[in-house]
């Protein structure tokens, strides 16, 4: 590849470490590592960030710690051509970030009008459950936004990609990674 | 805009259909131009990830995908050199002499204008030129003989081995599936290792993608590469009846304009109908080499019928390749399932990856929370799939047509209009029943379908081949009817699609139609 294809791509492509942004300056660190440190989120709300967060863990266990947001945020601040992310090839069409912020609004609104109005990170755990399990089967009462059963799908992918599709994850399940080119962070 | 020099022959797209002919040209001593529309990946790019994988597939796409079951484009598809075959799975089935005379044997769909003794010679060659590991002499149980694969079958794994007790009890013969992958070093290109990556590019050079192989060869004979090139519009003479180059934006995104003697359309089933149809001119009002009104039309897709099962034993799940360790043609017969028509091709063992749309993480997608964590502990190494693909027939509804908004260069998006009939949900559903049968004669612990939406696999039709320009949009070796120095590639010439995984047959098609424009060139090129 030239220099300018890669100028065109993306800084880092050899590396799977993501560039998050702090003060002007770039670092490279998993999601994880950006989590634990407190980066700066740079496109979701806190509110956003919240309600992903919650839906991550709720989704698969240890997906907030894994850094789901972080990883998200990231990708939605970087150009599609760029994109790790699982809404590349489900078809879903750039800016990412418009069907996220439809989705996790979707997820939000509807938890405010069936839960006297608390948003989805205010809920319990089993209420979550409940929740998901309706938005996966498309039974949500006055759902509004991309189809339940998408967003499940997209945010799962999300959150299993952080969890499972990782060198880490591969090593926490027991299961070996067997990488030709190994990513050179663990994340 | 500039006017470049002209070259013998400019092709659009430097995938597996493209590389091959800029292969063929080149070693012919031909001046060829590559316009690639992503960008020009290295083997060190392709680094062993689902996530980072995805980068090899498109992002932005010119297409809007609808129907009753909309295709789904960004997966199957590639995205720079290579294209969709540097992440395929390099299963090399051949297509059967049924694939080929489907109207006049069944009154369905279409017939090829070639049989399978046309196309089995070009078989043999490709196997030769790029390496293909298996039994041939195992697969003449159906199909007629031909020469020996240049390397032994691939090894096989027990997440591959348990399902035969169970598909020898339904009366299912399987044999090693051929593969495009070293199972020996081959022409300098080292063996497998089965730690199953193949799906997100192989960096070694053990699977046959273009990268190594044709477009390698290409290169190494003068043909140029120009990545991130994004063609717009194949340019005509006044009288219509030549083409005399592309225009395309460079990767600086600077309008060029590049004449040459021969262009071939080489940009996949959705993209080249989609140009002919940008280029249209009053000689050519409905797209170019469309008297027919056939371009963009007959889209077909494969589908597939997974079947899960679990074991208690260890069966390595994440050790082979991502393609398939046996196959079987038993069920390949167009009308061996009751109530439905189109064949089945089935496939056995594969290397599991974690995430990803083919991950096992999805083999339970109503699974969420600690159920789902306890089900990945259990499926870590005791899950496998078989698989079973689908035929669906030429539908002339099923089709690529441009739509009103534009892409970023101002020309217009096109849609994709894709539906299933009946025919192809019957045998997508006989084909999950008779899963669940094999599954459950293997002992397997647990065994589940792998049901949701219909899946869309593979792309085929949209300027497909026949004997004249009332039927058809090209000729067998995919030279177009009406504009002789015009010429496409890829499986958007087939006019059915079989089961069977599609870029060998590819291959031999582009072999055969790049050895027809060198060996007529002098009454082709303008």
């Amino acid at each position: 590849m030239s220099e300018v294809e890669r100028r065109a791509l993306m800084k880092g492509a050899a590396m799977s470490a993501l560039a998050f942004s702090v003060g002007g300056s770039q670092f490279l660190l998993s999601p994880r590592q950006a989590r634990a440190e407190n980066i700066p989120y740079r496109t979701l709300s806190p509110q956003q960030v919240d309600t992903l967060d919650a839906l991550g863990e709720t989704l698969v266990p240890g997906a907030a710690a894994a850094g789901v947001s972080h990883f998200v945020d990231q990708q939605l601040s970087i150009p599609p051509e760029e994109a790790l992310l699982e809404a590349r090839i489900l078809n879903i069409r750039p800016p990412y970030v418009n069907f996220y912020r439809a989705a996790l609004g979707a997820v939000d609104r509807a938890s405010l009008a069936n839960n006297d109005n608390r948003a989805f990170a205010h809920l319990s755990a089993n209420e979550r459950r409940d929740f998901v399990d309706q938005m996966r089967q498309n039974k949500v009462t006055g759902w509004q936004g991309p189809p339940g059963p998408f967003v499940y799908l997209v945010m799962r992918s999300d959150a299993v990609d952080v969890v499972y599709g990782t060198m880490d994850g591969y090593s926490a399940l027991g299961m070996p990674y067997m990488a030709h080119i190994t990513p050179t962070k663990r994340w | 805009m500039a006017t470049l020099e002209k070259v013998d022959a400019v092709i659009v797209g430097a995938g597996a259909s493209g590389s091959l002919f800029a292969s063929v040209l080149s070693k012919a001593g031909k001046k060829v131009v590559l316009l690639e529309a992503g960008p020009d990946w290295q083997l060190s790019d392709l680094i062993s990830s689902d996530l980072w994988g995805r980068r090899v597939k498109p992002a932005v796409i010119p297409f809007l995908l609808e129907g009753k079951n909309p295709y789904g484009y960004a997966y199957q598809a590639g995205w720079g050199v290579g294209g969709a075959a540097l992440h395929y799975f390099a299963n090399f089935p051949r297509y059967l002499p049924n694939d080929f005379k489907v109207k006049s044997e069944h009154n369905r769909g279409l017939d090829w204008p070639i049989a399978y003794a046309d196309l089995a010679p070009y078989y043999d060659k490709v196997a030769q030129e790029i390496g293909v590991s298996g039994d041939a002499k195992a697969e003449e149980i159906w199909r007629p003989r031909g020469q020996p694969y240049p390397m032994p079958p691939m090894k096989t794994f027990r997440n591959g081995e348990v399902w035969l007790k169970g598909l020898e009890s339904v009366g299912i013969r399987m044999v090693p599936q051929p593969v495009g992958m070293n199972s020996v070093e081959f022409k300098g290109r080292p063996a497998c290792i089965y730690d199953g990556w193949c799906h997100v590019g192989c960096p070694i050079g053990a699977l046959a993608n273009p990268v190594v192989t044709y477009l390698a060869d290409a290169r190494k004979a003068g043909a140029e590469v120009r990545a991130l090139s994004t063609v717009t519009r194949v340019l005509t003479n006044e009288a219509g009846d030549k083409v005399t180059g592309v225009e395309y934006y460079d990767a600086r995104k600077e309008k060029q304009l590049q004449p040459a003697g021969v262009v071939i359309l080489a940009a996949w089933s959705a993209q080249n109908p989609r140009l002919m149809m940008i280029s249209a001119t009053d000689k050519h009002p409905k797209g170019l080499a469309n008297s027919s009104g056939l371009l963009g039309k007959y889209m077909m897709a494969h589908y597939a019928s997974g079947t899960w099962a679990l074991f208690d034993e260890d069966i390595e799940s994440h050790m082979g390749t991502i393609g398939g360790q046996f196959m079987s043609y038993d069920r390949y017969d167009k009308t061996s399932r009751k109530g439905a028509f189109g064949s089945t091709y089935i496939l056995a063992g594969s290397a599991l990856k974690t995430s990803d749309l083919g991950g096992f993480a999805n083999a339970r997608l109503d699974l969420f929370g600690q159920p789902l964590a306890d089900f990945m502990q259990r499926a870590k190494r005791g899950i496998t799939r078989l698989t079973a693909f689908g035929e669906e027939m030429p539908n002339i509804d099923n089709r690529i047509e441009l739509a009103e908004s534009k892409d970023e260069f101002g020309m217009p998006l096109a849609r994709i209009v894709h539906s299933f009939d009946q025919d192809a949900v019957a045998l997508w559903n006989a084909n999950f029943e008779e899963g669940l049968t094999i599954a459950k004669a293997t002992g397997a612990k647990e065994f589940w379908s792998a049901r949701g939406n219909q899946p869309t696999i593979h792309l085929f039709g949209g300027t497909i081949m026949g004997s004249g320009a009332a039927d058809s949009v090209t000729d067998s070796y995919g030279q177009t009817h009406e504009i002789p120095n015009l010429w496409v590639a890829g499986p958007g010439l087939f006019p059915t699609e079989g089961a069977s995984n599609p870029t060998y047959t590819i291959f031999a098609v582009s072999q055969r139609g790049a050895e027809q424009l060198v060996s007529k060139w002098g009454t082709v090129a303008g």
